[in-house]
């Protein structure tokens, strides 16, 4: 197993590749318990399909639960990468670009999360895979009309765009990588980083490319989660069927993603001692991003929320009650709190903003969006059309187990990331800092 | 042969490179090596890409196929839902964009394995080893034009020098 | 021409016995749920007696609904199934094709009646209910969905029957279990394409409603009750 990158003299190197060598105790540590954390869940899950999905709290009306909104969330989470990569690429902001790896690592493990749910959430997953378009002996095609379809193929596509997103810039890294390390490490960089050798016509190509790809997976990732937002908004229930969700979503989904960056960059920051390369310059941005989305989530809540109530019809009144006033009402307002006032505060007022705050409020917005999917699911699955259907959902250990073991699949993909390639782009950040 | 020569900064790079252009030497036999992308200026070294052409070519040849696709499919084995009509183009409408998307990715991808060169196993010769802060430039020539190419390269401040 | 079936459902004759539910259990192999699993929402009913009440005490008036699936000419839980799992039949009803359904579940959560019931666990009977299966119906696995089928297996029959014997389907001929059951002969079933049927009569009378009809669903079980 003795593998190492040798050290440069150069600072920004040593910096990015020290934490490529060694297995710190705290490391393992940190590794083992997201493993197991990680490894319960995925036995939750085979209990769950031996047993039947009827070991989740899920019921008649409210049919889909904790695994839908982990679903949304994660899907949401993924927005991180497109954001930071492709939006402030194709508008040049140079600040960015310590933070694009991070970002795009949280993407394509978001996603790959966030797509394991349909299959988990289904009665029965183990023929999840007729949900794909092949010639097969029931004679029979999928739905391509089924907001499922759309699914499938939209984050099969971004799924796709971001792995390649990812990749792309990781190239010219892993090559320079290659010339420095030793054992297994220098066989994998030399064999992912194919043959690249930084010629000129390599560097246009992959530029190109990277350009077009900013553009393609912007398109691709607003599409994404529109039509995660479209299994709602297609469907006649009280409240879900609303224009407003496909933008609610994709904004929900942005501001996700960048409260989950500030949080994962806070920790590698003070984890990989890379505070000469995260500097607050970049937590400021990143902070008034946050607030930027924080507001604008305001705007979509309050414009569904008030026409709702205004409109008064019936049906969507008692989903309304249930959500602002009734059952959830401790949710609603909690969520109120998590996404818009302590971030408002926090991050408006200049005194207060730090890394520390800008953390603490990524924190509070990763928690608020997370109840705020729940929110959009279950009141109005609680309230159907025809009020003697009404019923209330209570999760189950498994999808509790389940849900936990998700954000501990993350971490522990995060760290192993961490270990293999340099989380920072270490031929971007020299380039920026010379101009 | 090849004459590969280090320098240290970008404008040196490109006075190199303007003197050999001026020597008549052209682009295709010159080759710059770095570690990050080194900013040259405009139409110094130009390499013609192809990328946009092949994504939006293969943008919309994957977005027809989704189409075909799915009305196909929807008619092979015609199962009426809700009322609706078998084929409607709005509801196929999500899935042709997601597969223009994926043929543009893909293309894009593509066409970037294919214009680096990544994809070619055989080399001339091994392409020289980086060292970070250094930009190595490296020209093709025949042995009657390298003292010429020797001499440009010297001009505009090469500090090493190595034929092969 | 085509049949297409639909129901008319009294309301000023049901008097909320659910002798058509207890009928339907046994015609259609329901599953038994026990009392844990009712309580927590998932017994299985495919048609269900809903109570309206109405005015203060002594002044109570009690409507008994008895809804099960409307067999929506436009049925919202159609579209959405990925696997085509349910889909509408040139006889107007909307089937359920069990095999192929994965339990994805949006086709319940898109039913503004609320009529889908769902197989959460390998459905049990207790011993010896199992030997009282229909075996002209399919007991369903674990993770599929199902509701009302208008008894198909009973359509069949009598279309199969009436072929067999080189006549038409006679209207009155097909009883789903509930409307053969019930003992205030409230509910009626038929072939709406035949304007002679006494679906049809009634459905066209002035006391004929039909549940959540802004929605459009356009359901074909037809509500009686007197006009306000």
């Amino acid at each position: 197993m003795e593998t190492t990158v040798e050290m440069r003299g150069d600072g920004l190197r040593s910096a990015l590749w020290r934490p490529l060598n060694g297995l710190s105790r705290a490391y393992l540590l940190a590794l083992a318990v997201a493993f197991l954390v990680g490894a319960w869940g995925l036995g939750c899950w085979g209990y769950q399909i031996v047993r039947g999905i009827g070991v989740a709290g899920i019921r008649r009306p409210t049919m889909w639960g904790f695994y839908l909104v982990n679903f949304v969330f994660w899907i949401g989470i993924s927005h991180a990468g497109t954001l930071i990569s492709a939006i402030l690429r194709l508008t040049d902001a140079g600040w960015r670009k310590p933070v694009t790896r991070a970002a795009e690592a949280i993407t394509v493990f978001a996603l790959m999360i966030g797509a394991a749910f349909p299959i988990i959430h289904l009665g029965r997953p183990l023929v999840f895979f007729w949900l794909f378009p092949y010639p097969n002996s029931r004679l029979l095609w999928p739905n391509f009309r089924s907001p499922l379809l759309w699914d499938v193929t939209a984050i099969s596509t971004y799924l796709t765009g971001s792995v390649i997103y990812l990749y792309l810039p990781l190239i010219p890294d892993l090559a320079e990588l290659a010339q420095h390390a030793t054992g297994w490490r220098l066989r994998l960089y030399r064999l992912l980083s194919i043959g690249w050798t930084g010629s000129d016509r390599q560097w246009h190509s992959l530029e190109r490319a990277m350009k077009m790809m900013a553009g393609t997976i912007l398109a691709v990732a607003v599409s994404v989660h529109t039509v995660v937002a479209w299994d709602f908004a297609m469907a006649v229930a009280p409240m879900w069927h609303s224009t407003i969700y496909g933008p609610y979503f994709v904004a929900g989904a942005i501001f996700s993603g960048i409260a989950a960056l500030v949080v994962a960059m806070s920790v590698i920051r003070k984890v990989l001692h890379l505070e000469n390369y995260l500097q607050p310059v970049h937590f400021e941005n990143l902070g008034k991003l946050l607030l930027l989305m924080s507001l604008l989530w305001v705007y979509f809540t309050v414009s569904e929320h008030l026409t709702t109530w205004y409109g008064n019809s019936p049906a969507e009144m008692r989903v309304f009650g249930e959500r602002v006033r009734g059952r959830f009402a401790p949710y609603f307002w909690f969520m109120v709190l998590c996404n818009f006032v302590l971030p408002f505060v926090l991050l408006s007022i200049r005194r207060l903003r730090s890394v520390a705050t800008i953390t603490i409020a990524g924190v509070a917005v990763l928690i608020g969006m997370w109840i705020e999917r729940f929110l959009i699911i279950l009141p109005t699955l609680s309230r159907p059309h025809l009020p003697a259907a009404a019923g209330f959902y209570s999760p189950t250990w498994v999808e509790i187990s389940i849900t936990a073991s998700t954000f501990a699949a993350m971490v522990m993909f995060y760290l192993i990331f961490c270990k293999l390639f340099p989380i920072i782009a270490v031929w971007e950040y020299k380039h920026v800092s010379h101009g | 042969m090849f004459l590969t020569a280090e320098f240290s900064d970008a404008p040196s790079v490109g006075a190199a490179l303007r003197a050999l252009k001026a020597g008549g030497f052209d682009a295709a036999q010159m080759d710059v090596f770095s570690t990050e992308p080194v900013e040259l200026p405009e139409g110094l070294l130009e390499r013609p890409s192809h990328m946009s052409l092949a994504a939006v070519a293969g943008a919309a040849t994957l977005g027809i196929l989704a189409i075909l696709f799915v009305r196909y499919t929807q008619y092979d084995y015609p199962l009426v839902t809700g009322g609706m009509p078998l084929f409607s183009w709005w509801a196929t409408g999500v899935i042709f964009y997601e597969f223009t998307m994926f043929g543009a990715i893909f293309t894009t991808f593509a066409t970037f394995l294919v214009e680096s060169g990544l994809l070619k196993r055989r080399r001339a010769i091994p392409d020289p080893v980086l060292v970070a802060g250094r930009i190595q430039v490296r020209v093709c020539c025949d042995a009657g034009r390298a003292a010429t190419a020797t001499e440009c390269l010297q001009r505009a401040g090469a500090l090493n020098m190595v034929e092969s | 021409m085509e049949h297409r079936w639909g129901m008319a459902i009294d309301l000023d004759r049901c008097t909320g016995c659910e002798a058509c539910v207890a009928a339907c259990h046994a015609e259609n192999n329901l599953p038994l749920s026990d009392p844990d699993q009712a309580e927590k929402g998932r017994a299985f009913h495919w048609i269900r007696v809903d109570r309206y009440y109405e005015g203060e005490f002594p002044d109570v008036r009690v409507k008994f609904m008895p809804v099960l699936c409307q067999h929506c000419e436009e049925a919202p839980c159609e579209p959405v199934c990925p696997v085509y799992a349910t889909y509408h039949n040139p006889e107007g009803l909307n089937v359920q094709v069990y095999n192929r359904c994965v339990g994805t579940r949006y086709c319940g959560n898109n039913c503004p009646y609320s009529v889908r019931f769902f197989n959460w666990f390998e459905p049990e009977w207790p011993q010896p209910l199992e030997l009282q299966h229909n075996p002209d119906v399919a007991v369903r696995p674990g993770g599929v969905m199902e509701k009302c089928t208008f008894c198909i297996q009973r359509i069949q029959r009598v279309k199969r029957d009436a072929k067999a014997e080189s006549r038409a389907v006679v209207d009155g001929e097909v009883q789903p279990a509930c409307v053969q059951s019930c003992p205030a002969e409230a509910m009626t079933f038929g072939d709406l394409n035949d304007p002679e049927s006494k679906v049809s009569r009634l459905a066209a009378s002035g006391r004929a409603t039909r549940l959540l009809e802004d929605l459009g669903a356009k359901p074909k079980v037809f509500y009686l009750q007197r006009a306000k």
